[in-house]
């Protein structure tokens, strides 16, 4: 079965406008899937939830700046070394966005849990000594060990509608293959209901299946594969390019302000297309891969 | 103080020697384990590798890659540049043996508040909900509760960095002292060490609260206790942090030829 979609397709008729849960796979300036990112902003689709990966970055923030966020599950939406997430810290400081405050140990192993049908997953003992549960009583309960009697923390599965990912290759069926740190790519692939995969080339299968240890999403978790080269762009794409900082740097000066935030959005995203964007703005020299 | 071989100030940068004092806290033994923004502790790891300490492991979390080989560093712990390491493992595998509790020994951490016991916060300045400054998040800090030691640094060492108590507790320290450490019954050993722009603490083992340890080269006693909020305990006698000798110096720059240090 054919999976490859036009990226306005696949948004359009795989991601709901109001979509419960949609994961957005990559972390911090890496393999982030701004190319599908972007066309929900094209699109206009509301997100009742975001999740993210231990580490959101851009793909959660250009969300954010376009008011289609209502709540965030995260662990971390910032742009590490370059700074603070602009319009996520003002809609959050504002009381906009709801932050279901969660840690790195709960969203790996809560979306291993959404992967396997567990019920919740238990725990490490001693991260109840931090706040981090008490503030989301949605995610974190305190329950006793059957085993120990002990009282530890459970997580509650997470399970995305959508997510939107990222991978170097896949082939027409959906098989794909991730370039660098998988992160919890993988894991959102097996735990989400729909998955979209954007890469920077469709091959075919015989290619794939050379690399089979490594091809590391079985298409018939996969619903749509855009080819998007160049999607990664302004973060990096593992084995193609690095992240653009410069262009980043942009972004985080413009997004300082809610005007600003909207006059980048105008500019890059709602007023082009991809082709158009990225002949405007992809700098050979962050390439990585001499194309 | 033993000064031989030791370069003067003009010739090294704060981050240098805040890297050279990290790596003089790690021992040959250790397995650390670090993760957003660390090219600070990465380059002390490999410092220490190359010194004093060659069988010393260290994880660079996102990518995870065990023992990256640096040259250069990165700005992003999830650079690919970083899978250029003696092996790499899946971040759940990280997870997962954060959580085992008895495989890391080391673990670096920071905030946007620090607090007198060594609890960090990088969640929210103020009330959650409505925050007067919103951080990006808490990530792996709660794990804190869990590894041998935690050295804790910030470039940034002033009176809104480093607090009597955080508003939030996303990375546990002491908790609120001895009494509440005590009770928590935490396997982690707890914060073992500070180092900023100004000074390396400890914790004094009765209060378990921040203790100054050494002022660097060219720091006043005063200047920390003004940059501090809250009351540090003082050593009867407070000594000079050892500027970083031209050996580990010559690593650094090494590990760091693009000046990744620098430009922080």
């Amino acid at each position: 079965m054919d999976k490859v979609l036009s990226l306005d397709d696949a948004i359009e008729r795989l991601v709901p406008d109001g979509v419960a849960v949609l994961a957005v796979g990559g972390m911090h300036l890496h393999n982030n899937p701004m190319a599908l990112v972007r066309e929900m902003v094209r699109q206009d689709r509301h997100v009742a939830r975001l999740l993210t990966s231990p580490c959101g970055a851009l793909n959660a923030d250009l969300l954010v700046a376009a008011g289609l966020v209502g709540e965030i599950e995260t662990s971390y939406v910032g742009f590490e070394h370059l700074g603070l997430a602009p319009a996520f810290r003002r809609a959050v400081e504002a009381g906009v966005v709801r932050v279901l405050e969660c840690d790195e140990a709960y969203i790996t192993h809560g979306l291993t849990a959404g992967a396997g049908g567990l019920p919740f997953v238990a725990l490490p003992e001693g991260l109840e000594a931090a706040d981090v549960w008490k503030a989301n009583a949605e995610s974190y309960r305190l329950v006793t060990d059957p085993f120990t009697g002990k009282q530890v923390l459970a997580g509650a599965p997470l399970i995305p509608d959508v997510a939107l990912l990222h991978a170097a290759a896949a082939d027409a069926a959906g098989n794909a293959v991730i370039a660098g740190a998988h992160f919890v790519d993988r894991a959102m692939a097996l735990a989400a209901k729909t998955v979209i995969v954007q890469v920077e080339r469709v091959v075919p299968t015989e290619e794939i299946s050379r690399h089979a240890v490594g091809t590391t999403i079985p298409g018939f978790l996969v619903h749509g594969v855009v080819e998007a080269p160049g999607g990664c762009h302004p973060t990096a794409s593992h084995g193609h390019y690095g992240a653009d900082e410069e262009h980043l740097r942009r972004y985080l000066s413009m997004a300082a302000t809610a005007e600003g935030a909207i006059s980048y959005l105008e500019e890059f995203v709602r007023g082009v297309n991809e082709r158009d964007y990225l002949l405007a703005l992809r700098r050979p020299a962050g390439d990585r891969s001499g194309q | 103080m033993n000064t031989s071989g030791a370069a003067s100030p003009p010739e090294w940068t704060t981050a240098e020697l805040m890297a050279v004092e990290l790596a003089r806290l790690l021992r040959n033994d250790d397995v650390a384990v670090m993760g957003t923004a660390s090219a600070l502790p990465q380059v002390a790891c490999g410092l220490a590798r190359a010194t004093h300490a060659p069988d010393l492991w260290f994880v660079a979390g996102g990518t995870c890659g065990v023992n990256p080989h640096l040259a250069p560093t990165v700005a992003s712990c999830c650079d690919e540049d970083l899978l250029r390491s003696d092996t790499v493992l899946p971040l759940g595998d990280v997870v997962l043996l954060e959580g085992r509790g008895d495989v890391f020994t080391v673990f670096f951490a920071g905030g946007l508040q620090i607090d007198s016991h060594g609890n960090c916060n990088l969640v929210a300045v103020g009330d959650r909900e409505r925050p007067a400054l919103r951080g990006p998040g808490t990530v792996g800090l709660p794990f804190l509760s869990r590894v041998g030691r935690v050295l804790i640094y910030s470039m940034s060492h002033t009176r809104r960095t480093f607090v009597e108590r955080v508003d939030f507790l996303g990375g546990p320290g002491f908790l609120d002292g001895p009494e509440s450490w005590a009770t928590a019954g935490l396997t982690g050993g707890g914060p073992a060490a500070v180092v900023t722009p100004l000074c390396t603490m400890d914790f004094d083992p009765t209060s378990l609260r921040m203790r100054l340890r050494s002022v660097h080269p060219g720091v006043e006693v005063e200047q920390v206790v003004a940059a501090t909020g809250f009351e540090l305990v003082m050593p009867d006698v407070v000594v000079q942090t050892q500027g970083p000798r031209s050996e580990e110096l010559a690593v650094v720059r090494r590990l760091d030829p693009s000046g990744v240090l620098k430009g922080r």
